[in-house]
């Protein structure tokens, strides 16, 4: 995370070095999502964890935009975040790791709007 | 050697061995999906995934080779867990109708997903993944449950040597998909129908062309006089749908089969047998006239459809080479409908069981037509034939024996050699008056099936010295072209599958055994002890030697044929 030249980076950064940050819940799921959606052009779309985890974690994330998110939906985000570890490049491995710690310093974020009944 | 430690159990291995391939030899398994042995060894697929302790990441088994000291566990909690995401991502992008794919319990993602014990969400095909058929005469393709393996792509092009399937990336890396050049069917694209990537094909995505209900029409129509001609060498491999082992011997299985094909609603049955032999005998004659007149050799044999459609496509130059008679089972077709049976040509159907998707292609070639009727009307494939047969709920295990119809089928004796030997020992006997006495081929090419082998022979005929080779696998055709350049040939036979017939894209699939276990209990099954057999001969088949005339009718053309790649 040294270059600076990409908005995401300099997101991440912040997420990183301040892991109280508090973003406001409708901002940090849209800016997720368009982390994942910039990831696109790099994705070569061989393995399987990098090439339909990424797509399944966006319709996931829209399901928390429009406030329909459940437990079940947040399990499997988690799922599919430690699945990206069995990606064959280091593609997948980095959005992999960028998310896990997205998870590790929101979780709170993540786990507060669910529905959980 | 290096030193290693699987789940717990400290061995030794060579290096350079995969961790794949060393877990398999202690008897631990790893799932792998898009994983072929040195044909596909990628890591696409993410299933053969293990741990391996110092690494952050999950790595895959099928392409790591192991170091020293490696610990690696094969089925901890993580590995399961990703296996199964993993394998709950494919599954929500294939689309399921198992009970109709033509798969038919073959199929190793469903196995996977059973082992796994996989629950998912469906969120739907993706762009490009369409459930439209990409068409074609001998195989087709259905998309919406490609799960990109690849595995079809690498037989594609190392195997076969075709290049037809393509993985396609550059659009949309998102949603890639395999296919023949886009917007085309496989017979404009390039395709010799061999149906290896069918065999290869983990889901039902590649599959031969059905035309059981083509079959099921004629059987249907009163005024039909169906024919099915049966390719010996299949019998065993319909037997073994039903349960038998793949080396139950031919004798105990094929009267069952006649009588399952009887019991189907043919009104003939009959054995290629004679077709086979007529295609030899007339081969060695042209062999022996392109000799004498010393026009166009080396001879190619046109027993292959396959073959002869590769070298119509990518080797035009040659087409003078091939033998210009028609193959077995659309000459004995032919036969069938102008001479053999006394029933009007255009109300007799000819149906071919064979292992072969290459002759559903050849059926439909403009050229093997006789006095305006097609020479054979449909071909089927074992799977086929055997799905029809538990449709219409034969009892393949408690059927008595029948015997084909005597007056249109030669007697099948079991003999050693294919084409190429019944042709030099009816070109010998035709030239000297006796059969050859031996023939031994030398293996020159290739170690295993997927290289393809080329074995050859020196063989005296008359005066004459005759070079003779035979090439098995599409493989090795270039090598073989290239020591054509050397070496003066005289008559060779083209085998485009890797081990022959007896691995035809139409043959059953098996999951657990390699492809040369196959086939070497094949022919254990077909012809036991084949060493000491008598070579073949075509001359001692007296339905063809009273039958046998060279007329036009038994011989075709070849012509460069057009096609499209990206």
């Amino acid at each position: 995370m040294t270059t600076k030249s990409q908005d995401v980076n300099a997101l991440f950064e912040q997420w990183i070095l301040d892991a109280e940050t508090r973003l406001q819940e409708e901002d940090m799921f849209t800016k997720i999502k368009s982390y994942l959606e910039s990831t696109h052009p790099e994705i070569c779309g061989k393995c399987i964890p990098c090439r339909d985890g990424v797509p399944k974690l966006e319709r996931l994330f829209d399901k928390y935009i429009q406030g329909e998110a459940t437990l079940k939906d947040l399990k499997e985000i988690e799922r599919i975040v430690y699945n990206l570890r069995a990606s064959r490049c280091s593609v997948g491995l980095d959005i992999g790791k960028n998310m896990e710690v997205i998870l590790e310093n929101n979780y709170n974020v993540l786990y507060s709007p669910v529905k959980k009944y | 050697m290096a030193k290693i430690t699987i789940n717990g159990q400290l061995v030794k291995v060579k290096k350079g061995t995969t961790i794949l391939s060393a877990a398999r030899q202690l008897g631990i398994d790893i799932p792998t999906l898009c994983f072929l042995e040195e044909i596909n060894e990628i890591g696409f697929c993410r299933i053969c995934v293990v741990e391996v302790e110092g690494e952050q990441d999950l790595i895959s088994a099928c392409n790591t080779e192991i170091t020293n000291g490696m610990v690696i566990q094969t089925d901890s909690d993580k590995v399961r867990q990703s296996r199964e995401a993993t394998l709950q991502l494919l599954a929500s992008r294939h689309r399921f109708d198992c009970w109709r794919c033509p798969k038919d319990g073959m199929c190793e993602f469903y196995d996977l997903l059973k082992s796994h014990d996989v629950v998912f969400e469906e969120f739907g095909p993706g762009i490009g993944r369409s459930s439209d058929l990409i068409a074609g005469s001998g195989i087709s393709q259905d998309q919406s449950k490609c799960v990109l393996c690849k595995r079809c792509v690498a037989v594609c092009q190392n195997v076969v040597t075709a290049n037809v399937l393509k993985f396609r990336d550059d659009d949309d890396p998102m949603n890639p998909i395999v296919s023949p050049t886009p917007g085309l069917a496989f017979d404009d694209a390039g395709c010799i129908f061999c149906g290896q990537c069918v065999k290869a094909c983990p889901t039902g995505t590649l599959f031969e062309t059905d035309h059981t209900n083509d079959v099921l029409t004629f059987l249907r129509n009163k005024d039909d006089h169906v024919v099915v001609q049966l390719d010996t060498r299949v019998n065993g491999a319909i037997a073994e749908s039903f349960g038998y082992d793949i080396d139950t011997p031919f004798e105990e299985t094929f009267g069952k089969t006649v009588k399952a094909l009887e019991l189907l609603g043919f009104d003939t049955v009959t054995t290629l047998d004679y077709g086979e032999d007529y295609h030899a005998r007339a081969t060695a004659e042209e062999l022996l006239k392109r000799l004498e007149d010393k026009d166009n050799l080396p001879l190619f044999t046109s027993s292959c459809p396959a073959s002869t459609r590769f070298l119509e496509l990518y080797e035009p130059e040659r087409l003078d080479h091939i033998a210009t008679v028609k193959s077995p089972h659309i000459l004995q077709g032919s036969q069938l409908k102008h001479k053999l049976l006394k029933q009007k040509p255009a109300n007799t159907k000819v149906v071919t069981l064979s292992s072969c998707t290459a002759k559903k292609y050849e059926r439909t070639r403009e050229e093997l037509v006789t006095a305006g009727v097609a020479d054979v009307d449909t071909a089927l494939t074992v799977r086929e034939i055997t799905k029809l047969m538990k449709q219409k709920g034969i009892a393949y295990r408690n059927l008595e024996a029948a015997t084909p119809d005597p007056a249109v089928t030669s007697e099948h004796v079991a003999v050693q050699g294919g084409v190429l030997v019944a042709v030099l020992n009816a070109a010998h006997q035709i030239k000297t008056g006796e059969p050859l006495a031996e023939l031994t081929f030398k293996h020159v090419h290739g170690e295993k099936e997927s290289d393809g082998f080329i074995e050859e022979a020196t063989v005296q005929l008359g005066e004459a010295k005759l070079n003779v080779a035979r090439v098995i696998g599409g493989a090795a055709f270039k090598e073989l072209f290239a020591r054509s350049n050397k070496k003066n040939y005289h008559l060779i036979e083209f085998l485009m599958c890797p081990g022959g017939c007896l691995n035809g894209g139409g043959m059953p699939i098996h999951k657990n055994l390699t492809t040369h276990e196959v086939i070497a209990r094949r022919e254990t099954s077909y012809c036991d002890g084949g060493t000491d057999l008598p070579l073949s001969n075509p001359l001692h088949n007296h339905l063809v030697d009273d039958n046998f005339a060279d007329d036009p009718s038994i011989h075709t053309g070849y012509s460069q044929k057009e096609y499209r790649k990206e």
